[in-house]
């Protein structure tokens, strides 16, 4: 069996230090080990979106990523993003303006949505449409989701 | 009529927060200590005789808990929705690719796959068929019993040889539709696990008592011995209603007597799930020089892949909806349902109208190019309205047909091309229209669901419906519906559904008919207890029922609500005090009638939602490449219960139909899906999507809670057609097989050249 490798991450603002096996993925390592299932696994080749998390700033399918590759870095889940007591204005957002469906693609979304306004705090509705096209919805037709994204857009100074 | 305070208005999902805070636990995310792992071993080859399975090995495995092959199976070795012919493991013969030979449950997944690995499994294989026509052929290989034709729905009325012969105009085609997949985002998964003498599953799943009942036939045991709760589900669209995981779990946490969960890759979820069947139409239409249409003669032919499934009946869904939503008076309909050894075809939202309507409406554009009139207006002299008999010789109930949504969209699609400058080029733009009816609930069945509700001491509630939420929102709306009834805030309510153990049976979250029937399920419930609140004030205030009013968690008196009443909580304190409950059930059952054997003449449903669509599609003559610039969507769904969400479902749907119209094909070589990934089987992404307008149109049901019908389905249904029509408008090619891909347009160009 492969030895264990040690790593050091900044996880939600909270310091992780573990050891993990090489070719452990960061899907099931947050999953599995920490139990932070709001990463949905939809496919396991990158094709969906559902497993996006926030890596250094940028957008990630954690389930192409290996949990040492992670090591020194920062990432963001969408347990990290808000909690019941402080909701992100993106997740009221998505609440109001309907958003939500079956709600499996919705923590991906949520956290591409949250890179693109970062960087781009006010991006054009064709931007958001493009930085939305890694993350796959087959309920909502992208429509109210656009939507949501927009108004946290437009409240952006 | 009394203004609505609840229904109407846009109040937040239930699920919303727990979904965006990524805190909703879907079956892949439930973990019990001491759970094992399953695996199911499948087949790799389309039809062969099994000769032997050697589980041996793979028992002996360190970490293997159980591995069950047909002979474990207690029960009836069968399941499926219309008649049990799928196995629950192959005992003997092999009918598709996918089909399962054993299941392993592990201490690990990797355990679990090293075992099946270890699995010997000896076959014989055989000739396959994997056409439907081929397969209707007396030689043909057969994949079960002795013929490959499953079912025939036929639908006659009137004389249609004469109407043929006397007619102006005839139109005739063959179309094809492909095989689509539902491609919801969540997989197939489960956990199961013994409570007592009870089994206890949770899964994703459109119909917890259906499964109830499969389960308990295939163990053997009483339907009370097992417990099916829906675990938060992500999508389903009809892919969903079948059994996947949750026999194979239930089998082994008997065996085992410990949690074991399933939960699919992507790629198994495609190869092992049902699918949207691919058919062959001929269509034939007559018509008089007005464009007044007198005949349709129509054969269609499905394949329903290796097993019934779901099979026949969106098949005959297919025959009744052929005519579209016109008045046709002479009407020859064939609908054949054909096993072939192609992965299982079942529900899929639309449930073959929407490849009805792909013809159909292709159909009436040429009979208006022929006729001299125009699209809108060849639809407007025959649609179906109030009255008018459709093919099965039913009355519509109620409303204008299409003309309430068609002309809306129509309208905003001419105020858009009047704003918009446009140059032709290279790119050439063009309009189509798509119309379209759905009748709510099973086809001519009985299909009752059921709702408890208990109003307890505080005036909350708790509200129990079988009904199963799988995204669209039948939780917040029936929780809607009570609310408004009993005059208590949304909020008040909470909802429990799809949980055998707890709710009674709300039948399947198909058909789009949850809004309607298990809608009105709990407005029976509601008005239940609305009569031993009325009738307790009656009696407190010396008046008659009749003057007693619910409204924000107030009773009050008609006519003296300005005077101090009390509050729906304190009436349920005085009910208790004289030790009266106050619970509620109902249950409501659609009157159909079943559709005659041999004429296909009946009363299949209760209600119809019609609805249209407008598109503006721009198309590249140098690569053949089609995009839709506008669509403009408008739907009956008699009462908007939730106007955000309906407009969120006519989104959803649509964009579904844009996929299988432009891009989604299933592609399968001998019965192998070459298209097992999100990578080679293209669903729209938010790049592929046009500018949307949904349009809301409310043309009561009375038979409806609070005029509502159902809207799942019918936004899918036209857009395909419509689209087809929007090509043709624009270059001039009639694409008669989906999807409208660039090769088949730059072809159907050259032809033209």
């Amino acid at each position: 069996m492969e030895e264990k490798m040690k790593i050091k991450f900044l996880l939600n603002k909270k310091n992780i230090e573990v050891e993990v096996l090489p070719n452990r993925r960061l899907i099931d390592f947050l999953r599995d080990d920490l139990d932070l299932i709001g990463t949905k696994l939809g496919c396991g080749e990158g094709d969906c979106g559902a497993c996006t998390v926030i890596i250094n700033g940028k957008t990630a399918n954690s389930c192409l990523v290996l949990a040492p590759q992670v090591d020194g870095k920062e990432v963001i889940t969408i347990e990290g993003l808000g909690d019941y007591d402080k909701l992100d204005s993106l997740q009221q957002a998505f609440i109001d303006e309907g958003a939500v469906q079956c709600g499996f693609c919705t923590p991906g979304m949520l956290l591409s949505a949250k890179t693109l306004l970062d960087e781009n705090p006010k991006p054009s509705r064709e931007e958001i449409m493009r930085s939305m096209s890694g993350n796959l919805c087959r309920c909502t037709g992208y429509v109210k989701i656009a939507n949501a994204i927009e108004k946290v857009a437009n409240a952006n100074n | 009529m009394e203004e609505l305070s609840v229904v109407g208005k846009s109040v937040i999902r239930k699920d919303a927060l727990d979904k965006v805070l990524g805190k909703t636990r879907y079956s892949a995310d439930i973990k019990m200590p001491g759970m094992l792992y399953v695996k199911v071993l499948r087949s790799t080859v389309p039809h062969a005789l099994v000769q032997k399975i050697d589980v041996t090995v793979a028992k002996a495995l360190a970490g293997v808990a159980a591995v069950l092959t047909a002979d474990d199976v207690p029960g009836l070795n069968g399941h499926g929705i219309i008649i049990k012919d799928e196995p629950v493991l192959v005992k003997d013969k092999i009918r598709k690719i996918g089909d399962p030979l054993a299941v392993v449950a592990a201490e690990t997944e990797e355990i679990a796959i090293q075992a099946l690995k270890h699995i010997v499994v000896e076959l014989e294989e055989l000739p396959a068929v994997f056409d439907a026509v081929e397969a209707m052929q007396d030689d043909s290989p057969k994949v079960h019993g002795k013929s490959n034709i499953l079912a025939v729905r036929k639908i006659f009325k009137g004389e249609i040889d004469e109407a043929f012969a006397a007619a102006d105009i005839v139109v005739e085609n063959v179309y094809y539709t492909q095989m689509q997949e539902h491609s919801y985002i969540e997989p197939e998964a489960g956990i199961a696990y013994m409570d007592g003498n009870q089994v206890v599953i949770k899964a994703s799943t459109q119909n917890t008592h259906f499964d109830c009942r499969e389960v308990a036939r295939n163990l053997g045991v009483p339907q009370s011995r097992i417990r099916m709760i829906q675990a938060p589900t992500g999508g389903g669209f009809g892919g969903k209603l079948d059994v996947s995981v949750q026999i194979y779990l239930a089998l082994l946490a008997m065996k085992t007597r410990k949690p074991v969960r399933l939960v699919y890759s992507r790629e198994e979820s495609i190869i092992a799930s049902t699918k949207r069947h691919p058919c062959r139409i001929r269509y034939r239409t007559a018509a008089d020089k007005q464009g007044k249409l007198l005949a349709v003669d129509v054969e269609a032919i499905a394949d329903t892949g290796a097993y019934a499934s779901y099979g026949p009946a969106p098949v005959t869904r297919l025959a009744v909806h052929a005519t579209g939503p016109y008045e046709v008076p002479n009407v020859r309909i064939y609908a054949y349902t054909v096993y072939t050894n192609n992965p299982t075809a079942g529900a899929m939202r639309g449930f073959g109208v929407p490849q009805a309507a792909f013809a159909y409406e292709q159909q009436m554009d040429m009979i208006a190019e022929r006729v001299g009139i125009s699209p809108l207006a060849v639809r407007m002299i025959n649609s179906l309205k109030k009255g008018s008999k459709m093919a099965t010789g039913q009355m519509i109930p109620s409303g204008p047909g299409i003309s309430s949504t068609l002309l809306p969209a129509y309208d905003k699609a001419i105020q858009t091309k009047a704003l918009a400058g446009y140059e032709p080029s290279v790119k050439k733009r063009g309009y189509g229209l798509g119309c379209m009816f759905f009748g709510v609930g099973n086809t001519g069945q009985p299909n009752p669901a059921g709702a408890f509700l208990d109003l307890l001491d505080d005036g909350s509630a708790n509200l129990m419906v079988g009904a199963a939420d799988i995204g669209q929102g039948s939780n917040t709306i029936l929780a809607q519906i009570v609310a408004e009834e009993l005059g208590m805030d949304f909020e008040d309510v909470q909802v429990t559904s799809a949980d055998t153990g707890v709710t009674p049976d709300g039948g399947a979250t198909s058909a789009s008919r949850q809004t309607y029937i298990s809608g009105n399920a709990t407005l029976l419930a509601a008005k239940e207890v609305k009569q031993l609140l009325l009738a307790e004030a009656a009696a407190l205030f010396g008046v008659a029922q009749d003057k007693i009013v619910l409204k924000n968690r107030q009773v009050m008196v008609v006519g003296q609500e300005s005077k101090d009443g009390i509050s729906i909580k304190q009436l349920i304190t005085v009910c208790r005090s004289k030790g009266k409950m106050t619970l509620g059930h109902g249950w409501f059952n659609p009157s159909t009638t079943a559709l005659d054997d041999e004429t296909g003449q009946g009363e299949p449903y209760e209600a119809y939602s019609f609805g249209s669509q407008v598109v503006e599609v721009e198309v590249d003559t140098e690569t053949g490449v089609v995009e839709v610039l506008n669509l403009y969507a408008a739907h009956d769904v008699g009462q908007a219960i939730n106007p955000l969400h309906v407009q969120a479902q006519i989104e959803g749907g649509s964009i579904m139909g844009l996929g299988y119209g432009l891009y989604e094909d299933m592609k399968k070589v001998e019965g192998k899906i070459k298209t097992s990934s999100f990578a080679t089987y293209l669903i729209p992404t938010s790049l592929d999507i046009p500018s949307i307008q949904a349009i809301i149109v409310e043309d009561k049901a009375d038979t409806g809670p609070f005029g509502a019908k159902g809207l799942g389905e019918t936004s899918l249904v036209p857009t395909a057609a419509a689209i087809a029509n929007a090509v043709y408008d624009a270059v001039g090619i009639r694409i008669k097989s989906l999807p409208i891909t660039p090769e088949k347009v730059l072809r159907a160009l050259e032809e033209t050249r």
